[in-house]
């Protein structure tokens, strides 16, 4: 049973909020959602409920440093896409699914979202384009019936859901799932010893371009060194017409 | 009296004296086989460990094993134990000289060296008898929880006390049946008034076949107590000495460090199986007598936790009578994440066992097989990624200085002092006072300082007790090449755990600096008169010492200086207090740990402070300040009390004096 | 009938949620014609409260195999229906439920997708978009390309439509066979009608002089449905019971991020704040003026938030 990992190089999500950080500057890590995805996986497998885990990003060489933190999770292997352009969900999903075909995985997992772009669609596309049962945000996996289906407990705005889908399929993980291991150094200095495999477009034999554009990116207005009020009509009235977030 | 002796093996013909002998030395053979075998399994780990200068040997066996130092306190326990370890060491070397003066070139046993002799052995005779008893009550009526209880307790129990019993007996008959007239009888006291009171009109023939038999049961016993020793607590007299001698000789505060050529060589960065230990460790293991003192001691244990020092080394001892294994299926990952490395066990234990190293080599093993995930895995990659186990951004260094003009590397560079903030007080709102204020009392005290702002870094301390010890030599090289890049040699810092890695770890990686906490400057200055501690309030107050400065570091004086507290009749000392102080519950990177409010460690010294009676809460430590002020306000009897630092009292002593 | 934008609708099974209508909202912008389309199973009474909307029409595709929103058969039910009226647009507003479906449909529909648009501008002919990245710490512009789109719109972004326009017909949708690998088990949904706390716009959140789980509900409760948000707790208030632990906001607890985190008796821990500190506009209530949150609040209000509260609960319902 083969189990496909996807995951994205981000930039660190706490440092890029920061006010003295930003996404340029910070640093690269594991998409944690994508984190959480690759711990699961490695539970299942330490369960014997699957016999081969596979990671998989799209970037370009510089993104190395996260595949060997994700290798040294404990991944079998991992495939570099080799790509440098920005590309959208959509794209993604394509280049996905050639190497879905290439791999032939019972089930591919992979966070929900990035969070430095946050569309949360990747997943979704790709069952759509593969044709495959979804289950997204899942807080619970239970592989069932001799590794051919699983239940899965998804997250939702009104609570919970659980749902049944046969493999193969895709699932994206949600917070909650579980908490990612920590990886010192040994194990990424053991993780070198570990193949990464790199391909590009080409080899796949794929011609994809983004129909996504980012013009331009800006902060938000920015947050001025708290300011006391003195009555509870002031705030109020600070919130609807500065702020202008109620 | 100058012919006053006694005849030696008297009622033991030759033949039955060559039995003896045998059965000694079987017993003794008996007992090196067994030590042979301890000796293989200690052999079996890959690193010695020991500390070889035979100076060191000597002043901590003269300390510790002779003076007992560690034993003494107001308790049952060491009474009894002084009883025991000084009847039983002056009747063997008593039995020793005997052995000389018998089988020797000269007889020097008669005269009044014999009656000395004589009543110097029945004295302490006595005394160990009196400490069987006292441990005996103590086993079976006090019955301490840590105290541990196997059978093969009371079997030496009973051979102990047997023995001294059957002494005696042996000596009463002696002289029954040998006639010694007073008043060289009396030297013999307790032998002399046991024959006058029981012995009484037995007959010199009687006396001396129960003599015999007394004798033979009292050889016996000792050939047992010999060869069953090294299967009961009594393998501690030898183990003890040969622990308290040759453990590493590392300062407390210092964990040993790890090569990046160890980890190729073994691939492992800790301990998995029993012998990634050291040898010196694995000895230690075998040095434990099961006192309890480090369980009475724990604050993880008082709090609930799935710890027990005195459990971690019993279970480590026993897997090695098993031969050795995994030692993460003996204890669980629980147990080693409760512990806050506050080295009370270490500080407790008589024969200078290191509960903390063994814990630590663990959990590096647990933290490199990755096994560590939660807050404290966030923690270490926030140090990794943002030099800061907050996960603030480092350029956010000098946000606590607001508002105050604090001289920097760069706007002082001929400063004498570095003031380290460190990470607590550069961030967390409530411990960025303890900064202010300091650097306020400095200013006013004319003090030459600069504190490094975006340049400083974690030092690196939780990730080396959380046990990723690779993160931490990256810290510690960054900070030593900006220290050296700056041309620091002077430090002060207002956090002990700072403190302690600057002054007893950094050295291991080339940094040497001259620190201080900054408890120590403060009270420096005050004696100085450049800062004044006087004050008019009445209110009550005590102080919490932090484990990293007093116990660890033995700074408790500079504290209570700078608070001025021998002259303040308000000050109350907390029982747990010096080196015997109570942890808060931060240390060991416990800190960023999530604990249930019924298990926090911090509520039981909460307690303790509530009790004092005081209204203000002194601390020097900002995870102190942190732990106790949450601690405090969730107490009954503790909401109003006020929690602050050393500093922060200080600096308002100095507007007072302004004031007047 | 033909339509340039199919907008899909969520509801409960019992009636429409309402801030899915505020894509209506984000559709009239646009300008173009557009349909509503409601799936499910028993829909009548739901489809009749969406015709005075504005829409072309309502389409509903009624079937027992629609019952519950599994995306294996919805996509393709919404794909279908867009082909159906010759769509360009397809359109919902954000939500675990539209995020599911939606991207599944525009693969299905060879379309690019853009999630949580917050505003739409058109100039010379072509449209650029507005969203949030880096979880809201920065904002996008961004450029489509092609002849198709879907995107999901933030509701608090757009205004809730008036439902005062002509009624419009109600069609009912030939579905045919769609596929059905999935299967739904149960759900559980939480008595509360508020949004989830990590996912929430707005956040109150409750510290321990709030003194007991009454009041905690009442203010702090009462504050988060006055503005629609969600309730969060620090460590103190869940440890002294008044609020249950997945309430708790910190860094052994959630990381929140929302627009307006409103701060009710929190000093500030620095363990609280890690919890809360890429909040877009914070509000600290608090008695003690030199609490720590003070230093990190857009707007500090000192004062004792028993009174205070109550006053503020009432002047944002009234507005």
């Amino acid at each position: 049973m083969k189990i496909l990992v996807t995951f994205k190089s981000v930039p660190d999500p706490y440092e890029s909020a920061a006010p003295g950080g930003s996404p340029a500057t910070a640093k690269s890590v594991i998409n944690p959602f994508d984190e959480i995805a690759i711990e699961e996986a490695l539970r299942i497998r330490e369960r014997g409920e699957a016999t081969e885990i596979v990671g998989l990003t799209i970037g370009p060489a510089a993104v190395e440093e996260q595949v060997r933190a994700a290798i040294a999770m404990g991944l079998d292997r991992a495939i570099r896409i080799d790509d440098s352009r920005a590309l959208d969900p959509y794209a993604i999903a394509r280049i996905l699914r050639a190497v879905v075909a290439k791999e032939a995985p019972e089930v591919v997992l992979m966070g929900k979202q990035a969070v430095d772009d946050d569309s949360n669609q990747v997943g979704q596309m790709l069952a759509g384009l593969l044709g495959w049962p979804q289950a997204t945000f899942i807080s619970k996996i239970e592989f069932l019936q001799n590794q051919t289906r699983a239940r899965c407990t998804r997250e939702t705005d009104a609570g919970l859901e659980i749902i049944e889908i046969p493999f193969p399929a895709i699932v994206t993980t949600d917070l909650r799932l579980n908490e990612p291991r920590y990886v010192s150094l040994p194990g990424l200095m053991k993780a070198r010893k570990k193949p990464i495999e790199v391909q590009s477009c080409d080899d796949l034999g794929l011609k994809v371009e983004p129909r996504t554009k980012v013009v331009a990116t800006e902060r938000p207005p920015k947050r001025s060194a708290g300011v006391r009020v003195e009555t509870v009509e002031e705030l109020v009235a600070k919130l609807k017409e500065e702020a202008r977030v109620i | 009296m100058d012919n006053a002796t006694r005849e030696v093996f008297g009622n033991i013909a030759p033949s039955m004296q060559l039995v003896f002998f045998a059965m000694i030395l079987a017993s003794f053979a008996w007992l090196a086989w067994q030590l042979e075998q301890h000796r293989r399994q200690w052999r079996k780990a890959r690193r010695p460990g020991f500390t070889r200068d035979w100076r060191v040997w000597l002043e901590r066996l003269a300390i510790y094993a002779a003076a007992q130092k560690r034993v003494h306190k107001k308790s049952l326990g060491a009474l009894l134990h002084l009883l025991l370890f000084s009847g039983f060491v002056v009747l063997t070397i008593g039995t020793t000289l005997l052995a000389i003066a018998h089988d020797g070139p000269y007889d020097f046993h008669h005269g009044w060296y014999y009656l000395i002799y004589e009543l110097t052995m029945d004295v302490f005779g006595v005394a160990f008898i009196l400490g069987c008893l006292l441990a005996i009550y103590r086993r079976a009526f006090r019955k301490p929880r840590s105290l541990g209880h196997n059978w093969s307790d009371w079997w030496l129990l009973s051979v102990l006390l047997s023995l001294g019993v059957t002494g005696f007996a042996v000596e009463a008959f002696r002289m029954h049946y040998t006639q010694v007239p007073p008043p060289v009888a009396h030297w013999s006291i307790v032998g002399w008034l046991l024959d006058r009171t029981l012995l009484q009109g037995l007959d010199v023939p009687t006396a001396q076949s129960i003599h015999l038999a007394v004798w033979w049961v009292h050889a016996i016993l000792v050939g047992l107590l010999f060869a069953t020793l090294p299967v009961n607590r009594f393998l501690h007299i030898i183990t003890g000495p040969l622990n308290i001698a040759t453990r590493p000789d590392r300062a407390m505060g210092a964990l040993a460090p790890l090569t990046i050529e160890e980890v190729e060589e073994t691939g492992r960065t800790g301990v998995a199986e029993l012998h990634d230990f050291t040898q010196s460790q694995l000895l230690s293991l075998d040095a434990c007598m099961e006192c309890g003192r480090c369980e009475d001691a724990c604050p993880a244990t008082a709090s609930g936790k799935p710890l027990s020092p005195k459990a971690v080394v019993i279970d480590l001892q026993r897997l090695m009578s098993l031969g050795g294994g995994n030692v993460h299926q003996t204890i669980q990952d629980e147990t080693l994440w409760a512990c806050t490395m506050c080295q009370a066990c270490v500080q407790e234990c008589p024969v200078l066992i290191g509960h903390v190293d063994l814990i630590d080599d663990m959990r590096r093993d647990l933290v490199g097989e990755g096994r560590l995930a939660g807050p404290p895995a966030r923690a270490l990659q926030q140090i990794g990624n943002q030099s800061n186990p907050y996960g603030r951004p480092n350029a956010e260094r000098l946000a606590w200085a607001e508002g105050l003009d604090v001289p920097t590397v760069d706007s002082n560079p001929e400063f004498e002092y570095l003031f380290w903030v460190g990470c607590a007080a550069s961030f967390d709102p409530r411990a960025q006072k303890i900064a202010r204020s300091t650097v306020e009392l400095l200013t006013k005290a004319g003090v030459s300082f600069a504190v490094l702002g975006r340049e400083e870094t974690c030092t690196g301390d939780p990730a080396r007790r959380i046990g990723d010890e690779f993160l931490f030599q990256e810290r510690a090289q960054a900070n030593i090449e900006t220290l050296k890049r700056r041309k620091v040699s002077k430090i002060v810092t207002p956090c002990p755990h700072c403190y302690n890695t600057f002054r007893n770890e950094y050295p291991q990686f080339g940094g040497h600096y001259e620190v201080r906490h900054h408890s120590t400057l403060l009270a420096e200055l005050i004696a100085q008169k450049r800062l004044t501690n006087q004050h008019k309030s009445d209110d009550p107050i005590t102080l919490h010492d932090p484990c990293y400065l007093a116990r660890v570091n033995g700074e408790s004086a500079a504290p209570r200086e700078v608070i001025g507290a021998t002259r303040d009749k308000h000050y109350r000392e907390m029982p747990r207090c010096g080196k015997k102080t109570f942890c808060c519950g931060a240390g060991g990177g416990r800190m960023w740990f999530e604990e249930a409010p019924e298990e926090r460690v911090s509520r039981l010294r909460a307690a303790e402070a509530v009790a004092t009676g005081a209204k203000t809460l002194a601390t020097a430590c900002p995870f102190c300040l942190n732990m106790m002020s949450d601690g405090m306000a969730g107490t009954p009897g503790g909401e109003q009390t006020r929690v602050l630092d050393i500093a922060e009292l200080l600096l308002e002593r100095q507007s007072r004096e302004l004031e007047r | 009938m033909v339509a340039k934008t199919l907008i899909l609708i969520e509801h409960d099974r019992r009636e429409v949620k309402r801030p899915s209508l505020h894509a209506v909202t984000a559709a009239r912008q646009m300008g173009d014609d557009f349909a509503l389309l409601v799936l499910g199973h028993g829909m009548e009474r739901i489809a009749q409260s969406l015709v005075s909307l504005g829409a072309a029409a309502v389409l509903v595709a009624d079937d027992p195999v629609l019952a519950d929103p599994l995306a294996d058969r919805y996509a393709a039910a919404v794909a279908k229906a867009f082909q159906k009226i010759g769509a360009t647009t397809l359109l919902a507003t954000s939500s675990t439920f539209s995020k599911d479906i939606l991207p599944r449909a525009a693969a299905l529909l060879d379309a690019p997708m853009l999630t949580d648009v917050l505003k739409i501008t058109k100039s010379n002919g072509a449209s650029t978009y507005r969203r949030p990245i880096n979880a809201g710490s920065m904002l996008a512009t961004v450029e489509l390309t092609g002849e198709l789109r879907v995107l999901t719109i933030r509701a608090s972004a757009f205004e809730a439509p008036p439902s005062d326009v002509a009624a419009c017909p109600i069609e009912q949708l030939e579905i045919g066979s769609l596929p059905d690998g999935a299967r739904f088990i149960s759900r559980e949904e939480r008595t509360s009608d508020r949004p989830d706390l990590t996912e929430a716009r707005v956040v109150i959140g409750g510290g321990r002089p709030l003194k007991d789980k009454e009041t905690f509900d009442r203010l702090v409760g009462g504050l988060a449905d006055a503005l629609g948000g969600a309730i969060g707790a620090t460590r103190a208030a869940v440890d002294t019971g008044l609020a249950p632990n997945d309430y708790q906001i910190g860094q052994t607890g959630k990381v929140i991020a929302p627009d307006l985190y409103i701060a009710l008796g929190i000093s500030g821990a620095i363990q609280h704040l890690a919890g809360i500190k890429d909040s877009r506009i914070i509000v600290a209530i608090n008695k003690d003026p030199d609490a720590p949150i003070f230093h990190m609040a857009t707007y500090g209000l000192v004062g004792d938030l028993h009174q205070i509260v109550p006053q503020l609960i009432e002047l944002l319902s009234q507005g």
